[in-house]
């Protein structure tokens, strides 16, 4: 069992969901964040934005889904020229993944089979 | 060391924190979240009649419901509505890892209320911790 955690631009959060939904996901949790990579956010003159807003995703999976989803995701969040969609963009966001030892439902109080 | 994320209804909040404090964990991150989980995002929603009338409210299958009723007088519709996401709160403990059962146990004994939506409790691993303040790092950072 991992933990996917993805964050990605607003605009393209629903796409995201919308796809994730699609391969049969639809169980995660919704955060608003903002943030900003090493390009230190947006200079617009002499102002720098480092607050970008974006969306943060978060799924646990069985080990057997990670790969599917992490391709699903990184389809849908990439954003680019209208000639070329698939090219990507600078802010288009992150995918981490980290380890999940123990899932507990709460409305049964039982631990989550780990699949592995 | 392990990391306890847990999903929980935003009216378990306060409770859950005073269970928390109770056996001595008085460092808790709370997270505005919105979440869905296998019912796709179901709510009920209760139309109320008579004093409140015109008012809609989402509610959840409480034993609030008594007093919705008798505040109604006895007259409420009730309906399942499909929102998609649904507003919870995350709360992040790091604890120890011959503590993390007693956390789980408490965050459960707290939220368990038999219904959807109660939420889900994850245990993940963490390396290290480091107390900005004073620079201790592991155990000692959380003690």
């Amino acid at each position: 069992m991992k933990m996917i955690w993805a964050v990605v631009r607003p605009e393209s959060a629903e796409t995201v969901i919308a796809a994730l939904e699609e391969i049969g996901i639809s169980s995660m949790t919704r955060i608003h964040v903002t943030g900003h990579g090493k390009e230190m956010g947006i200079t617009s003159g002499f102002a720098r934005y480092t607050e970008i807003p974006k969306e943060m995703l978060m799924l646990v999976l069985p080990d057997n889904d990670i790969a599917k989803a992490i391709t699903v995701i990184k389809n849908a969040a990439k954003t680019g020229p209208k000639e070329n969609p698939d090219a990507g963009t600078i802010g288009d966001g992150k995918i981490f993944i980290t380890y999940v030892e123990d899932a507990y439902t709460i409305r049964t109080a039982e631990k989550t089979p780990v699949q592995k | 060391m392990k990391t306890i994320i847990a999903i929980i209804r935003p009216e378990r909040v306060g409770e859950t924190r005073s269970a928390l404090e109770a056996i001595g964990f008085k460092g808790v991150t709370f997270l505005h979240v919105t979440g869905k989980g296998r019912q796709k995002g179901k709510i009920q929603t209760s139309k109320l009649a008579g004093p409140l009338s015109g008012e809609c409210s989402i509610r959840y299958p409480f034993k609030e419901e008594q007093t919705m009723m008798e505040l109604c007088h006895g007259e409420y519709e009730e309906k399942e509505l499909e929102i998609g996401f649904v507003p919870k709160r995350m709360l992040i403990i790091v604890a120890h890892d011959s503590h993390v059962s007693a956390v789980v146990q408490t965050i459960i004994h707290t939220n368990q209320k038999g219904h959807h939506g109660d939420g889900r409790i994850f245990v993940c691993p963490v390396i290290s911790a480091l107390r900005v303040r004073t620079g201790e790092q592991g155990d000692r950072a959380l003690s």
